[in-house]
């Protein structure tokens, strides 16, 4: 299959949850981080853990309230590829780099082009070698967004999570802690990438889980 | 003679670097590179070696054309204020020349700043 893989259907990508006219975007109008753990649904016949977190940053540090904090549901305009472990981060950084600056306002594809590179970057570093990591940039009508999937052991997203639930709380502190971080060093290592895309990018984070799939957006007005 | 003008620069695909003065280092393009400190924490670290022994009063850092930096690169520029803080005896102050129009510097240097405001400053140019 080519990596690049332009303009699919309009329909929701697979991890994308579906939302009806006239019915509130799941999250949108949900200013605290929600933390789903266990069976949902099917009266307890779903074994499968799912954890959904939502939104966090952007907005000017208003966190949940972030007027662009819903799920992002619209049409790929990129869809794209790659493994964990790979060197793709450098090439595909570049050619989302380029496309965004071309299809958005200076200021928004600036705010993408970091989220596109620390989503991925992340994905690459900490993704399951056995399958696909899919990177996707999306527009909907006034939300533009990058949305990065792979999937992660169990310990890697309870961190990720307890990350995010920081940069809900406080994204400028928590970019200024491993931002102090970085320096000092620690367990676990320094999580900037994220920090920037929230506090720096001012973009809002979604994150959502099922099994061992990890999908994380990052979303801003466009 | 002066130390800083000689340290050599590295050469990188992405950024662009000139020592533009005796006191004055700028840096442009993007530093995309998984890990930059291959090429970029040695050549800091050289130059802040050089500004200690020429002993200068101050070290412009042009950032400004760089328009994207990933966190590793964040973190080099870190490292370079750390140094400096750290230092005891006669030190210099590093001045970043920064961009209004770039979104990175505006969030990061100011987050440096308060990390180690006893020896650095801020310039912003359109």
């Amino acid at each position: 299959m080519s990596p690049f893989d332009r303009n699919p259907p309009r329909s929701p990508p697979a991890h994308a949850e579906a939302t009806r006219p006239g019915q509130p975007a799941p999250g949108a109008n949900d200013p605290a981080p929600r933390t789903k753990t266990g069976p949902i649904g099917g009266g307890g016949n779903d074994p499968a853990p799912r954890t959904k977190t939502g939104p966090i940053g952007g907005g000017g540090g208003s966190g949940g309230n972030s007027r662009d904090g819903g799920a992002l549901v619209g049409r790929s305009l990129v869809r794209l590829y790659c493994n964990a472990g790979s060197s793709a981060l450098e090439y595909t950084h570049a050619f989302i780099n380029a496309y965004a600056i071309d299809h958005f306002r200076g200021a928004v594809a600036q705010r993408l082009s970091v989220g596109a590179y620390e989503l991925l970057s992340n994905a690459l570093n900490f993704g399951s070698v056995s399958s696909d990591i899919l990177l996707e940039l999306i527009e909907a009508e006034n939300i533009v967004g990058v949305r990065v999937s792979n999937e992660a052991i169990q310990a890697r997203i309870s961190m990720l999570n307890e990350h995010l639930l920081k940069l809900h709380t406080n994204p400028e502190q928590t970019f200024l802690d491993e931002l102090r971080r970085s320096v000092t060093g620690g367990i676990p290592r320094p999580m900037l990438g994220l920090a920037r895309v929230a506090h720096e990018a001012g973009l809002t984070l979604t994150l959502n889980v099922q099994d061992r799939r990890v999908t994380v957006t990052a979303q801003c007005r466009r | 003679m002066s130390q800083f003008t000689t340290v050599t620069v590295p050469k990188t695909d992405t950024v662009a670097i000139q020592l533009t003065a005796p006191n004055q280092v700028k840096l442009s393009g993007t530093i995309t590179q998984k890990d930059p400190s291959n090429d970029l924490a040695g050549f800091f670290k050289a130059l802040h070696t050089a500004a200690l022994a020429d002993k200068l009063d101050e070290v412009r850092a042009d950032v400004s054309g760089l328009t994207f930096v990933n966190s590793s690169a964040i973190r080099l520029f870190v490292d370079w204020a750390t140094w400096l803080k750290n230092e005891r005896g006669q030190r210099y102050t590093l001045l970043f020349v920064t961009s209004r129009n770039v979104t990175w510097q505006k969030t990061s240097f100011m987050a440096l700043m308060s990390l180690a405001k006893e020896v650095l400053k801020i310039e912003q140019v359109s």
